[in-house]
């Protein structure tokens, strides 16, 4: 049984990170609601822009000729991903079940050589101990990863697409959904799974285009890869703050159920000595009376 | 009134505009032309450069727009740009800062690559000014 001096003690260093966690709570939330605004406005664009993609796709008949399609997965047994994990920890299970998602498509994809790209220190960090092979590791802040960044990066690795450095280009991320539910998945961005563009109705048939529409392709499909990676990145950050509010909101109540019983073993013992030291008293008087 | 149709201009950032218009003049690569309602539809690369809007209440809304693309559709319009500054939003000090980076990155620039980037932006920073004065 602890004195009394130091259950005290206890309460107040408990007491201290109880604050803490609260402060990181408060922060995350702060935070998580801006970027929140920002993923929901992003995805507007992305949608825009799959659907004109699709339009554009579905009207003409040049999908199979553009490098972005061809299966090129045999020839190049080469893989690269894309990584976004955070900068930092005590935000649950979320860096984790991201990285494990990797992990297990590096086991079912062995006979292929897997190159990573990080964004985020954490996935850096547990891959730079596992020997793999990572290509390139952007130390910026998750969170300053703007669209400026997402460009230089989408256009180097769609040059090195071209060029035949990779046959699959995948990103391993986080969907956000809603603050308490997000998933790990990833996406293949490279080559454009031809599924993904397949309307129902081939209704559209008839644009006009201009120029003309493999030269829009040409540079509508760059533009595509830099959103999605841009997509990617904002509800990757949102989930983020989404687990590190929810993490901390449990740490917070932990704190707290953790100070109740303290303080009632504190005036458990507090009793006690209060108790044996009358007894004390008592039993001394009674000798006295007696003698 | 002309007919009207609907016109979303959508950057990665935000919906920059939402509201149902009367006619649009854009600038494509090939061009600038002019967009009333019941257009044909159309997929469009636009150059950097300004879109002009005429509203139902005929007031005229210009951007700045740094590229993009434009989906003409059954009479909905969507402009999907990398950045977009509306008139009278423009800030026309770093506007000129950064008119006059590109034009040294211009000076400086060797390779064709450089070349490109450093005159998209000087293009970009004079579609700026150009919306600022008038």
């Amino acid at each position: 049984m602890l004195s009394t001096k130091e259950i005290k003690q206890r309460i107040r260093s408990i007491s201290s990170i109880k604050q803490i966690t609260r402060a990181m709570e408060m922060v995350a939330a702060s935070r998580l609601k801006k970027v929140e605004s920002r993923v929901l406005a992003s995805r507007a664009y992305t949608e825009r822009m799959h659907q004109i993609l699709n339009h554009l796709v579905s009207s003409s008949s040049l999908e199979t000729a553009h490098p972005c399609f061809a299966e090129r997965a045999h020839e190049i047994p080469v893989i690269k991903i894309i990584l976004i994990t955070a900068d930092k920890g005590l935000c649950g299970a979320y860096n984790n079940n991201v990285i494990q998602k990797v992990v297990k498509f590096a086991k079912e994809h062995a006979d292929k050589t897997i190159r990573l790209v990080h964004i985020g220190k954490k996935g850096n960090l547990y891959f730079s101990k596992g020997g793999y092979s990572i290509e390139k590791y952007f130390p910026e802040n998750v969170e300053k990863f703007g669209y400026s960044q997402v460009k230089t990066l989408a256009s180097h690795l769609f040059n090195g697409y071209e060029a035949g450095e990779f046959g699959q280009l995948y990103i391993f991320f986080t969907k956000f959904n809603t603050v308490m539910q997000s998933f790990p998945s990833h996406i293949q961005l490279l080559p454009v799974e031809k599924g993904a563009f397949e309307t129902k109705e081939k209704l559209y048939r008839e644009y006009i285009f201009e120029p003309l529409a493999d030269q829009i392709i040409e540079h509508l499909f760059p533009k595509y890869i830099e959103t999605q990676i841009y997509q990617c990145i904002l509800e990757s950050l949102t989930s983020e703050y989404a687990a590190r509010r929810v993490a901390m909101i449990a740490a917070t109540e932990n704190a707290g159920e953790m100070i109740d019983e303290l303080t009632r073993s504190y005036n458990k013992a507090r009793q006690e000595t209060i108790t044996k030291e009358l007894l004390e008293v008592i039993s001394g008087a009674e000798a006295l009376i007696k003698g | 009134m002309a007919k009207t149709f609907k016109l979303e201009v959508v950057t990665p950032e935000r919906v920059v505009y939402n509201d149902t218009v009367q006619s649009i003049t854009a600038e494509g690569i090939e061009g600038s032309f002019g967009i009333l309602a019941d257009h044909a539809a159309m997929i469009a690369e636009l150059q950097t450069g300004i879109l002009t809007i005429s509203d139902v209440n005929n007031k005229t809304v210009r951007f700045a727009l740094d590229g993009g693309f434009m989906e003409i559709l059954s009479n909905n319009v969507i402009v999907l740009t990398d950045t977009c500054a509306k008139e009278g939003e423009v800030n026309v000090e770093k506007a000129m800062a950064e008119k006059a980076s590109a034009e040294k990155a211009l000076l400086k620039a060797g390779s064709g690559v450089e070349k490109e980037k450093a005159k998209a932006a000087l293009k970009h920073a004079t579609t700026l000014l150009k919306l600022a004065n008038r």
